[in-house]
Formats: C-alpha cells, sequence, structure tokens
C-alpha cells in the first residue's frame, strides 16, 4: 500500500443545514475526484440534516450502504477513507446528549454506538474510526492519572471491537480537547493497547493549540496510523481555547482577535504547518496510510479542495 | 483521445472587496493558478487585453508565462480577440475598415510575440442586430476580412486565426457559418466550436463539426440549458447578458438539463482524429453559481465522462 490523498467533507457543512441534498453530496464528491483525491472522510452527525453523518442516516438518504458505496465509485472515488466521530456529541436517534469516555458506566454505549460506524466503514472500503481523544479541557480540567486510565479503557474496548471489522480506533485531538497537550497525549497513548488503538495527527489542530505536529510524529511515530492535513496562521498564546465555552468563543467567533477564519488550505501563505517536514516524518516512520486534507471554515470548498490538490501534488509530492 | 485541456478565463471570486478577477493583485492570481493546474488544466487561454495588467504584475507576458509553467500550466495556448466591432471603425462586413482591423491584429499579436500561441480567436461579424440583413455580400466581405488577417497572423506570427460564432454574432445559422468558410481560405482561417454558442443557436454542433472537421483548431466545451426561442439573439443592446429568455445561457459540462451531447462530439472528434486542445469554458459561471466549484466539475466530467467515452 501506499499513501493515498483523501477529504474531509466537513468543511461544506458549517451549519447543521448546510450540505443536506445529494445533488450537493455529489458536486462535492466530483470536486474531491477532480483534484486528485481517491477518497473522503465522513463526520458523525445526528438527525435528518446530517445525512451523511450515520449509517442509518446514509441508508435513509441513499437506500441503503451499497447503493451510496457505487456512487462513490461511480465518481471516482475508491472509499470512506474514515469517519471522525466524537463520543460526547448527541445522538438524536439513541435519545442520548452525549456520553463520557471519563464514565466506565457509559463505555458499552460508546461501543454500541460506534460498532455501526465501523461495520459500514468496512463496507466502504475505510480502516479508521478517528475518535476525539478527550472531552474540551475547559469541561474536564486536569487529567489525572485515574481519568487517563477510564478513557483509555474505553477506547481500548472500542479498539477491540472495530478490529473485529477490520478498523482501526485512532485518537485525535483537536485545538479545544484535553488531549492536545503534549504531556496529556502521551499518558493517553501509553495508557492504551497499540495493537488496537492508534494516533491521529491533525496538523492544524495541533498548532492552533501550540504544539508542534512534527514532534507528535516523532515521539508517537509508532503509533501514527491516521494523518489530517490543514494550515493555520495562528497559535492560541493566550490560552483562550482553555475558557468556558471555547466551541463558541473561540473556535466559532473568533476568540479575543476576532479571527475570521482559525484553518486554512495546506500552504497557505503565512501558514504555520510545516506539511514537508510532518510527511517526511510519517514517511519515516514507514507510515503509508490515507493522508486527509481538510479546512474547515473555508468560504468556499471547491476552492480548497483545489488549492489543497495543488499542494499535494505540487508541493507535496503526492 | 490525447487532447490537452485549457482553460479559457473567466474567472472571478468572492473577495472583501467584493467580486474580483485573479488580474487584481499577486494573491489571487496564485490561488486562480494553483485551483485550475489542481484539476488537470495544462494550458490557459484568455483575452488579449490581459497582456497589458499581466505585464504589470509580472514585467512582461513571458514572465507570467514562466510564472504558470512554475505552477503546472505549460502555455497560453489561444487569445480571444475581443474586437468592439463599430463600421465607423472596424466591422468585418464593411471592407472600408480592413486595412484598421489587419493592422490593430498585427499591433496585437506583436505584445504577444514572446509566447507560441496558437490560435486567434475571433467572432468573425459584427453582432447580428448590427449586421442584419445578413446578405451574401456582407459574409464575403467578412470573408475577405479573416482571410487577409489570418494570412497576416500565420505568415507573421504563426498565430492561426480561427472563427468562433456567438449565437447572437451575425454568422450564426449552419448554413451561413458553412457559407464564410466556403468563402475563406482554408490556410488562413479555421473554425473554433463553441459548443453551447451553436446549441443556443440551433445548430447542432456535431452535425457542424462533422461538415467543418477539416477546419477546426479547437474547441471550447461548455453547455447551456436553452435554446434560443424568443429571438434573443436579436435583443438590443446585448443579448448575452441582456435577453430576457435567461439571465443565464451557460453552464459547465454535465450540467443537468444540459443540451450539448459531448460523448457524441468526443466520438467523432475520435473518427476525425482530433488531437489537439480541447478548451473548456463555462463564462457567467458566477450567475447563481461558483467559478471554483464549476470548473472542478468540468474536469471532472472531462476526466470520468468524456475520458472513458473517447478511444
Amino acid at each position: 500500500m501506499s499513501i493515498r490523498r483523501s477529504y474531509a467533507l466537513n468543511q461544506w457543512k458549517p451549519n447543521f443545514d448546510d450540505f443536506c441534498r445529494p445533488d450537493a453530496h455529489l458536486r462535492a464528491f466530483k470536486t474531491v475526484v477532480a483534484a486528485g483525491f481517491t477518497g473522503v472522510e465522513l463526520r458523525g452527525g445526528t438527525g435528518r440534516w446530517d445525512p451523511l453523518g450515520r449509517p442509518s442516516s446514509i441508508e435513509a438518504t441513499y437506500g441503503s450502504l451499497a447503493t451510496f458505496g457505487k456512487l462513490l465509485t461511480d465518481v471516482g472515488l475508491t472509499a470512506v477513507s474514515s469517519w471522525a466521530v466524537d463520543p460526547g456529541e448527541p445522538v438524536d436517534e439513541e435519545l442520548s446528549h452525549g456520553r463520557s469516555v471519563l464514565e466506565r458506566g457509559q463505555h458499552a454505549a460508546i461501543v454500541e454506538w460506534a460498532r455501526p460506524f465501523a461495520a459500514a466503514l468496512a463496507e466502504l472500503g475505510g480502516s479508521r474510526l478517528v475518535v476525539r481523544a478527550l472531552p474540551a479541557a475547559w469541561q474536564v480540567g486536569a487529567v489525572d492519572d485515574a481519568a487517563i486510565a477510564t478513557a483509555a479503557e474505553c477506547f481500548d474496548a472500542l479498539g477491540a471491537m472495530t478490529a473485529g471489522h477490520g478498523v482501526r480506533v485512532s485518537l485525535h485531538a483537536d485545538v479545544l480537547s484535553a488531549a492536545a497537550d503534549d504531556e496529556v497525549l502521551d499518558r493517553l497513548l501509553a495508557a492504551t493497547d497499540p495493537a488496537v488503538v492508534g494516533l491521529t495527527v491533525d496538523t492544524g489542530e495541533l498548532t492552533l493549540a501550540g504544539l508542534d505536529p512534527v514532534a507528535v510524529v516523532h515521539r508517537h511515530a509508532a503509533r501514527l496510523d491516521h494523518l489530517q492535513l490543514k494550515d493555520t496562521r495562528y497559535v492560541d498564546t493566550a490560552g483562550e481555547r482553555l475558557r468556558p465555552h471555547a466551541e463558541h468563543a473561540f473556535l466559532t467567533a473568533g476568540g479575543d482577535r476576532e479571527v475570521e477564519r482559525w484553518f486554512f488550505e495546506v500552504g497557505t501563505r503565512d501558514g504555520l504547518v510545516d506539511a514537508p517536514a510532518v510527511l517526511d516524518a510519517a514517511r519515516g516512520a514507514g507510515y503509508d496510510g490515507w493522508v486527509v486534507f481538510e479546512s474547515e471554515q473555508t468560504p468556499n470548498p471547491a476552492s480548497s479542495v483545489m488549492l489543497n490538490g495543488w499542494c499535494a501534488k505540487h508541493r507535496l509530492g503526492l | 483521445m490525447t487532447y490537452r485541456w485549457a482553460y479559457m478565463d473567466h474567472w472571478r471570486v468572492d473577495t472583501p472587496r467584493g467580486p474580483q478577477t485573479q488580474y487584481a493583485n499577486r494573491r489571487l492570481m496564485d490561488d486562480f493558478v494553483k485551483q485550475i493546474a489542481a484539476v488537470g488544466f495544462e494550458g490557459l487561454d484568455m483575452f488579449d487585453f490581459q497582456v497589458y495588467g499581466l505585464s504589470g504584475m509580472f514585467g512582461s507576458i513571458g514572465k507570467y508565462q514562466e510564472y504558470l509553467q512554475d505552477h503546472g500550466i505549460t502555455k497560453i495556448v489561444n487569445l480571444f480577440r475581443g474586437i468592439m466591432y463599430d463600421p465607423r471603425v472596424a466591422d468585418a462586413h464593411v471592407r472600408a475598415t480592413h486595412d484598421e482591423i489587419v493592422e490593430s491584429t498585427r499591433r496585437m499579436l506583436g505584445m504577444w510575440s514572446d509566447l507560441q500561441i496558437e490560435n486567434l480567436i475571433v467572432m468573425p461579424a459584427s453582432l447580428y442586430t448590427s449586421t442584419a440583413p445578413v446578405t451574401d455580400d456582407k459574409i464575403a466581405a467578412a470573408a475577405e476580412c479573416w482571410t487577409r488577417v489570418g494570412e497576416m497572423s500565420l505568415t507573421e506570427f504563426g498565430v492561426r486565426t480561427t472563427g468562433h460564432h456567438e449565437f447572437f454574432c451575425a454568422i450564426r445559422t449552419f448554413e451561413d457559418i458553412v457559407r464564410f468558410y466556403e468563402l475563406t481560405d482554408p490556410r488562413y482561417v479555421s473554425f473554433f466550436c463553441d459548443t453551447a454558442q451553436h446549441c443556443i443557436a440551433g445548430v447542432d454542433p456535431v452535425e457542424l463539426y462533422e461538415r467543418l472537421h477539416d477546419r477546426v483548431s479547437g474547441f471550447h466545451f461548455k453547455d447551456t440549458r436553452e435554446q434560443d426561442t424568443t429571438g434573443a439573439y436579436q435583443h438590443r443592446p446585448d443579448a448575452e447578458l441582456m435577453a430576457p429568455q435567461t439571465d443565464r445561457w451557460f453552464h459547465e459540462m454535465g450540467t443537468e438539463g444540459g443540451l450539448v451531447d459531448f460523448q457524441r462530439l468526443v466520438r467523432a472528434m475520435d473518427a476525425h482524429g482530433y488531437d489537439g486542445w480541447v478548451t473548456v469554458e463555462h463564462d457567467k459561471a458566477n450567475i447563481g453559481g461558483d467559478y471554483a466549484e464549476s470548473t472542478a466539475l468540468s474536469m471532472w466530467y472531462a476526466k470520468q465522462v468524456l475520458g472513458k467515452v473517447a478511444s
């Protein structure tokens, strides 16, 4: 296997009522294929206005996963490379307001919630269930060893379940997550089973949180099993990501600096992510999985796909 | 099929300053070139008058082409000559203005002489409304004009002169178009087939291509959902943006409800051994749409649909 290019569809859906219609999905798929990507990454979601958010929603919209898979193939895609999910998000279909990996009593429900995703990924040619590593830092506070152990139990159980479908659980530390911290991330990975739990390195999220994604790749080379490339021009030097309600005040509203857009295409001017160095480090570690490009908060998803596609081909050799 | 894909530039994007073209600044130019290169275009077509802005931005048009090559675009392939026809100054059916058309074209091509431009694309007659009634003599006068221009452009600059017939052009019917090419010297005047323009005019572009295939030097592959059923081609002062029938005549290849049968055309092109550049165009895409997405969708169709049709 060699490194393959995938594209995250999250940038098409900034709000719950965007990107609902299948014709919009089709245009996005064609755009992704035209720019040289062969896979797509889906984002977990709930409700009738998120038709790609969960397997049952795909079935409700497209008739079956097989029909959806054939559509992807007909367009020129080879797989849904991955599905990015957050156990803490509400699930209307399960009458759940969200669950926490830090509560042992919810682990079984989390595993069952994830089971259809793993099965669907297997059917659609994917191999990674990208799971939010820990809830938002402002919500969980200090993460002690007991919390790490509890979360690790959940991820190990999740990983064991998905492994039965040929899918690996890959932990993703977004900018708001308590895991977007070198020391917490190190402890969390050390506590989980390398056989079934890996690491997603999301360059833009880690950089914005103040981490060095190249160093993270070097430090956890053996655990790296998923790569998400996006750029940012900013670092949260004021620690705004740790403040209450950072989801809105920081990420959506732009924080104290009123930043209009945190994330950009790889190679953007003044970008802080050294994508070639990240890829060199990953390749040096023998990485041969999907590289997922994304650009949440873009004002024009098609433009971002093409800009990322250009960079992938002409600057990154992908 | 060994086509090479070129992009006819009508691009614009929304910016904090409102809609702008890539000629506004280098950042927009960088984004534009990267995007068209990303989806597989190798060539770029543009309007002749862009030489002024590009020379200012890059120092010379040659430097601009070097910049394009650094970003994955091989060359500037075709120029579209935007002549503002006026019977007092320059109008192909007015013989007294032919000298001016030849000389102004010579001056223009001189500004591009550092490059290897392949085609100079012209609308070979003025607006229908400015020319009507269209007579045999007016067509003959236009043929004389473009034969002179074509001889000059080929012998002095190595550039073929080629006719592009907008649906509102005076030479717009199947019979008149064929007649025009019968009256021009095939050594000096070629035919540039714009699929949507002919469809709108009620002319089957495949049938026209079959008739004139040995004169064809290029294509604009674009689609339309509308045939002109209201006499829009006669609308004054403008048909393309102001006729009441529709506010958007043109769409990208593969659009739902598109009237152009591209698959049939590609089979015909294969049958005749066409192996040159094919230009993708989708002007006015910003009317209810978006140039970036429309560009990607066009190339998806070119590769995934037409690429499988062609031999």
